[in-house]
């Protein structure tokens, strides 16, 4: 009950600051978006390499697929959709809505394709499998020309025949066309929104009897089995349940840039999110929260030495790594809080 | 019917026969200890019954129903439970934790409904989080149940094991030697605890172990175990009287 409220009230919240939002300076309003798109990307990574401990390397290729279908989406059958929802502020956020679920779904099924087969492997060999799946579907979308290839996706023609195509053609250019191109629909209360339902999301589900099954895989995938629990099943879930979530962050990054390449989605993108789940405490809600939002904000708070930025950057990562290895937040489990009686009695016995 | 039914039960790992045609039944309500020398395969036997191996040869039942070929999580759903060896319980999770993990099989409510929480929801959380303070109490474990598992005392450790299999609720649980590393007061205590298990519970227990204080103090019949063959069968007297348990214990007699 009071999570629910706290969800409710975070979600009006959101919507508030969200009134407000014109006054932000674009600038941070950017660092913003950004970093609510990075909560959820290391939110959803967290419950598989965190909580059930499944290392996996291909966010970013969940993320792709979410995004580029959700941008195709919203401009291929922009027609359809403004023609169902009307061609106003209320269509616009539908179509959005619907874009970013289906955005959500296609990627939760190729967790689901991706995962029942690789989640048999374990450690090194799951994550070479995932980086190797999330290459693939790069490689892929770098050809595939109707989503504009390796140039990226910014849009797409409709002409009067009902032809569409990337590109203005000067043959036809005698037939009227409309551009579609990728709006932009993401805005604070959307992304923020988002947050809010992965963090109600994955406390909620952690903190039930049924949730606890995640931690036991990580720590004891033999004891857990003869528990009783169906291993496959929660690994493959809690797959399923990061890919959706980072579907749903890949379409808020498209529509939020209007603008889609294949070089968002390589390898440097998988290894940032993981990195913000390590660095935050794997299995820890709010530090990988903070982590986020640090090495959103960090690179940003570096452009001024340029040139020494990434090196910077890379040594307060070694740095951070070598003082907290377990992470920020790595320590203190909030699942496992001390209550006083304990404290009490730590207190008494030396 | 017995029980549990081990019918002509072979394992090999390659060329090496670990378990070579081990009969053995465990009936309702009865405390069946298992000893052998070191390597003599008697976690095998174990690791067959809760499906982590599948036999070469040979079947094993439950209430008649063969277990082959099920995964151990099935066969813990059919009401068979165990402890390991070496303790695996779950490092991240409270003592109440480790517990909780074994209610999630039979849990009515499943993904969906941790997220809406409906009030079904929140009554069954209620009724497990009972059943488990309960569960600990009657094992002295209630003062420390939100710490973390691994961090209590060895002697509680093994007991918290013991209490995580029975909430799995199960016809027959399997103990692998339990009085592994105690000392000998914990020894004593590890008596009682499995002989009010089995009384409080009416289940059925087989027990692994080196101790023959423990297997003589608790066991009703016994099976011995050598290089996977079945050498002797019976009564803690007869078994301790046996010259071929002696031998295989401390070695040939005369030189």
């Amino acid at each position: 009950m009071k999570s629910k409220l706290t969800f409710l009230s975070a979600i009006v919240l959101v919507y508030v600051i969200n009134l407000f939002s014109s006054s932000i300076d674009p600038y941070f309003y950017t660092i913003l978006i950004y970093i609510g798109i990075n909560i959820i990307l290391a939110t959803s990574l967290n419950l598989i390499n965190g909580f059930t401990g499944q290392f996996s390397l291909g966010h970013a290729g969940f993320m792709a697929i979410g995004g580029y279908l959700a941008i195709a989406m919203s401009t291929y059958w922009a027609p359809f959709f403004y023609g169902i929802f009307g061609d106003n502020d209320f269509g616009h956020n539908m179509t959005f809505f619907c874009v970013i679920i289906a955005g959500g779904l296609a990627a939760a099924i190729a967790g689901l394709i991706v995962g029942v087969p690789s989640l048999r492997l374990k450690g090194d060999y799951l994550a070479i499998t995932t980086l190797g799946f999330s290459e693939i579907i790069r490689v892929f979308i770098q050809n595939m020309n109707v989503i504009g290839a390796s140039q990226g996706y910014r849009g797409v023609y409709i002409y009067q025949n009902g032809l569409r195509d990337i590109q203005a053609h000067d043959e036809l250019t005698n037939i009227p066309f409309t551009f579609y191109g990728v709006q932009k629909f993401t805005n604070f209360f959307w992304v923020f929104l988002f947050v809010s339902i992965i963090v109600y999301f994955i406390y909620n589900l952690i903190n039930s009897t049924y949730g606890r099954g995640f931690l036991s895989v990580k720590d004891d995938e033999v004891a857990a089995e003869s528990m009783g629990i169906n291993t496959t099943k929660f690994k493959v879930s809690a797959f399923i349940s990061g890919a959706f979530f980072a579907g749903v962050a890949g379409a808020l990054y498209g529509h939020f840039n209007q603008y889609l390449n294949p070089e968002d989605f390589n390898f440097l993108r998988s290894v940032e999110i993981v990195v913000m789940v390590i660095l935050g405490g794997m299995g820890s809600i709010p530090g990988v929260i903070i982590a986020a939002v640090v090495l959103t904000i960090l690179p940003e708070l570096l452009r001024g030495v340029s040139e020494y930025r990434m090196i910077i950057y890379s040594l307060l990562l070694i740095i951070m790594m070598l003082t907290r290895p377990q992470g920020l937040f790595g320590i203190r489990n909030p699942l496992t809080k001390k209550t006083k009686s304990n404290k009490v009695k730590a207190d008494i016995e030396p | 019917m017995s029980l549990l039914e081990i019918k002509n039960v072979t394992m090999r790992f390659g060329g090496l026969t670990c378990v070579d045609c081990f009969n053995a039944h465990v009936e309702p309500n009865e405390l069946v200890g298992i000893i052998g020398p070191n390597g003599a395969g008697k976690t095998t036997v174990f690791n067959m019954v809760t499906g982590v191996y599948d036999p070469t040869e040979g079947d094993i039942l439950l209430e008649g129903k063969s277990l082959v070929q099920y995964k151990p999580y099935e066969v813990s759903g059919m009401g068979i439970s165990r402890t390991f060896q070496n303790i695996r319980l779950f490092k991240s999770l409270s003592v109440k934790d480790n517990v909780r993990v074994s209610f999630i099989k039979n849990l009515d409510h499943g993904y969906f409904s941790t997220l809406i929480r409906p009030g079904k929801f929140t009554a069954e959380e209620k009724t497990i989080d009972d059943k488990i303070e309960g569960l600990l109490e009657i094992f002295d474990l209630q003062d420390s149940k939100n710490e973390l598992g691994i961090s209590l005392p060895y002697g509680d450790q093994r007991k918290l094991e013991i209490v995580r299999a029975l909430a799995t609720s199960p016809k027959l649980l399997l103990l692998d030697e339990p009085a592994a590393g105690m000392n000998p007061t914990e020894k004593v205590e590890l008596n009682t605890l499995i002989k009010k298990v089995k009384d409080k519970f009416k289940i059925s227990i087989v027990l692994i172990e080196h101790d023959m204080k423990v297997v003589m103090g608790v066991c009703e019949r016994i099976y011995v175990l050598e290089y996977g063959k079945k050498i002797a069968e019976g009564l803690p007297e007869e078994i301790r009287n046996n010259p071929k348990v002696i031998e295989a214990y401390l070695g040939d007699t005369h030189n």
